[in-house]
């Protein structure tokens, strides 16, 4: 076993890693490719960053590719990812060609891993059409959708629909996302990845010394947001929870974030955020390179109340990040975060500012029951959201799509 | 103790895969229409396969769509009656399909409007795919037998504990039917094993339970290994 296999046994037990090794044996000799639209940046990334080489460590054939783009690619991505998840909004004929154009090119330059792979998982629309130009593909492609698509704008639905048609599956977080499409659609959550340095444990000490270099005196209750400056995630929001807490109980705010490659939209609402903050000094907005895991750790680590306040979210790694820090989190009610928090078990779910405000409160004021729902927390990622269960579903899936149809089978 | 008659005990694992059914409900009625439409694996999802899924043990209630009509609908007569269903007595799916549509039947007979209330939140009817392969591990020895079993994944747990009582006629799980080699040594720990609830624990908190059965059955015979 390597090291890397022995540090993960050690968290989720001999029995655990023994199953998925054995489970990987099956899959020996077989090609699989992952493909998304960013390297760094966003939750896709961090999840492959993480499966990738946890994937080669049990013997998997694994390759990551990533598309290649321009900004009007990415804007008209944005766009996408925007109205399928119910903004109005619409594609108009120039942006379905250079989507089309750039996964066409994109398509070109990949063609000798992806034409003669297994098994092809490609993440969310930006690299969905990829599949338009391999008609004489030899595996088994699969379209895994991250986000949360439960009331998409319908028009651009049907584009999107159109290209993942033709895929031997998909993947959804939450059954409230699946649509009608031609083929199984299977709900796996997303994970992650404990050995990480967002998510190993930290000392005290190294906590403290990042809040004091990032300018955040720890003299006060610490509720802390960490998540992309994006209108889903509410960032005004959290500033009125924090403006409804301070009425109450002195506390700070510390909203944490970078900008992804693939957001453009980002610097707009951190303007719209600096507004907000007005000058408090008890607020303290972070814009932090997609590197700074281990900031982004201590941060989680020394805060006292984790939100993520989210208006829509397809599954919140960030709230298995807190969670897994033995944090309660108060959430948005939408999405991934109604399978992730379960309320007065592991945190609250909230639908307002001042729901927000009022399960912050009582989580300040009630210690022992945030430490008792924090340890159950943890617990809750151990068992359900951890990268190794997520690549033992997505191997499982695999084997199956080679089956006959029957629900229940031997293999 | 090994004995050449002793049949080995060979250690198997599923991997229970949700899959989406695009069949939803929000009101009882929809729900009965659900339940005439799905196949047989969201049957058994909604009952067994849930507890593979992100589940805490909160819910008393032994399957989704009582869990269901509790929580989002607030029927709560027909949550208790939907609750009471023992899923194991029955021989096959359709038998369990047609016990619950009786049940949803001669409540929307009643026309009152929790027949027709809309839930809160949607029931989202899943089925599932189910694989299941052998670890090529196995026991042979009475003595090995609670280290083995403490030693399996919750996949595996899973697989003869609770899916083991799904597939025995007598409703007994795999450890249970292997001990019954043994029938004096094992009979006051085939017992315990039986009184065990399987449906009001989570999966860890079960797999918990029941190694603590075997170790304090081991200590107590004083051949602990």
């Amino acid at each position: 076993m390597s090291e890397m296999i022995n540090k993960y046994a050690e968290i989720i037990g001999q029995a655990a890693m023994d199953s998925l090794v054995h489970i990987a044996s099956r899959l020996q000799g077989k090609r699989i490719v992952h493909v998304n639209s960013t390297r760094a940046g966003g939750g896709v990334a961090e999840i492959l960053s993480s499966m990738v080489p946890l994937s080669e460590e049990l013997g998997l054939d694994v390759s990551w590719e990533v598309i290649e783009g321009d900004e009007s690619f990415f804007n008209c991505t944005k766009m996408l990812h925007n109205t399928l998840q119910g903004m109005p909004g619409t594609l108009s004929e120039r942006q379905m060609d250079i989507y089309a154009n750039t996964n066409a090119r994109n398509a070109e330059r990949l063609k000798d891993v992806l034409q003669d792979a297994d098994y092809v998982f490609i993440h969310d629309p930006q690299p969905a059409a990829l599949i338009n130009s391999f008609p004489q593909r030899k595996g088994k492609w699969v379209w895994r959708c991250h986000i949360d698509v439960s009331s998409p704008n319908k028009g651009v639905w049907q584009f999107i629909k159109k290209q993942v048609s033709g895929y031997d599956a998909s993947i959804f977080s939450l059954p409230d996302f699946a649509q009608k499409l031609p083929h199984p659609q299977f709900l796996i959550s997303p994970s992650i990845d404990p050995l990480t340095e967002k998510n190993i444990p930290l000392e005290r000490s190294e906590v403290e010394k990042t809040y004091e270099d990032l300018g955040v005196p720890m003299d006060k209750p610490i509720i802390l947001q960490v998540s992309r400056f994006d209108k889903f995630k509410d960032p005004l929001g959290v500033i009125e929870s924090y403006r409804i807490i301070k009425e109450h109980v002195d506390v700070r705010l510390v909203l944490a974030g970078g900008e992804a490659d693939d957001d453009p939209e980002a610097s707009e609402m951190l303007n719209k955020v600096r507004e907000a903050v007005n000058g408090d000094k008890d607020i303290t907005v972070l814009l932090l390179p997609s590197d700074s895991h281990r900031k982004i750790n201590a941060l989680q680590t020394g805060a006292d109340v984790v939100m993520q306040k989210s208006l829509k979210e397809g599954f919140g790694l960030t709230v298995t990040e807190a969670m897994w820090k033995g944090k309660p989190v108060i959430g948005g009610n939408v999405g991934g975060i109604r399978l992730q928090v379960i309320n007065r078990f592991n945190g609250f779910r909230v639908r307002t500012p001042e729901g927000a405000a009022i399960r912050a409160r009582y989580l300040i004021s009630h210690p022992w029951k945030m430490e008792k729902m924090g340890k159950n927390a943890r617990e809750y990622v151990l068992e359900n959201f951890l990268i190794t269960g997520h690549l033992r579903k997505y191997m499982t899936m695999l084997i199956s799509l080679d089956g006959n149809g029957e629900w229940e089978r031997w293999v | 103790m090994k004995s050449t008659n002793i049949k080995p005990f060979k250690f198997m694992e599923s991997a229970v895969l949700p899959l989406a059914t695009g069949i939803r409900a929000q009101n009882l009625r929809e729900l009965h229409a659900g339940i005439t439409q799905i196949p047989d694996s969201a049957i058994y999802f909604h009952f067994w396969g849930r507890m593979v899924r992100p589940h805490i043990s909160e819910s008393e209630f032994n399957n989704d769509f009582a869990s269901w009509v509790n929580s989002s609908l607030r029927d709560f007569m027909l949550a208790e009656a939907l609750g009471g269903i023992n899923p194991v007595k029955f021989q096959n799916f359709d038998n369990i399909r047609a016990v619950i549509l009786n049940i949803l039947e001669r409540r929307l007979e009643n026309e009152d409007f929790l027949s027709w209330k809309k839930s809160d939140r949607d029931f989202h009817f899943i089925a599932c795919k189910k694989l299941m392969f052998e670890t090529g591990r196995e026991a042979s020895a009475l003595d090995d037998f609670p280290s083995a079993v403490k030693n399996i994944s919750r996949e595996s747990f899973f697989y003869h504990f609770i899916d083991g009582r799904r597939r025995s006629p007598e409703c007994k799980d795999d450890f249970t039917i292997w001990l019954e080699q043994f029938p004096d040594k094992t009979a006051d720990l085939r017992k315990k094993l039986k009184n065990v609830d399987s449906y009001l624990f989570s999966l860890t908190e079960l797999q918990r339970q029941v190694f603590s059965i075997f170790d304090n059955w081991q200590n107590s015979k004083g051949g602990a290994r």
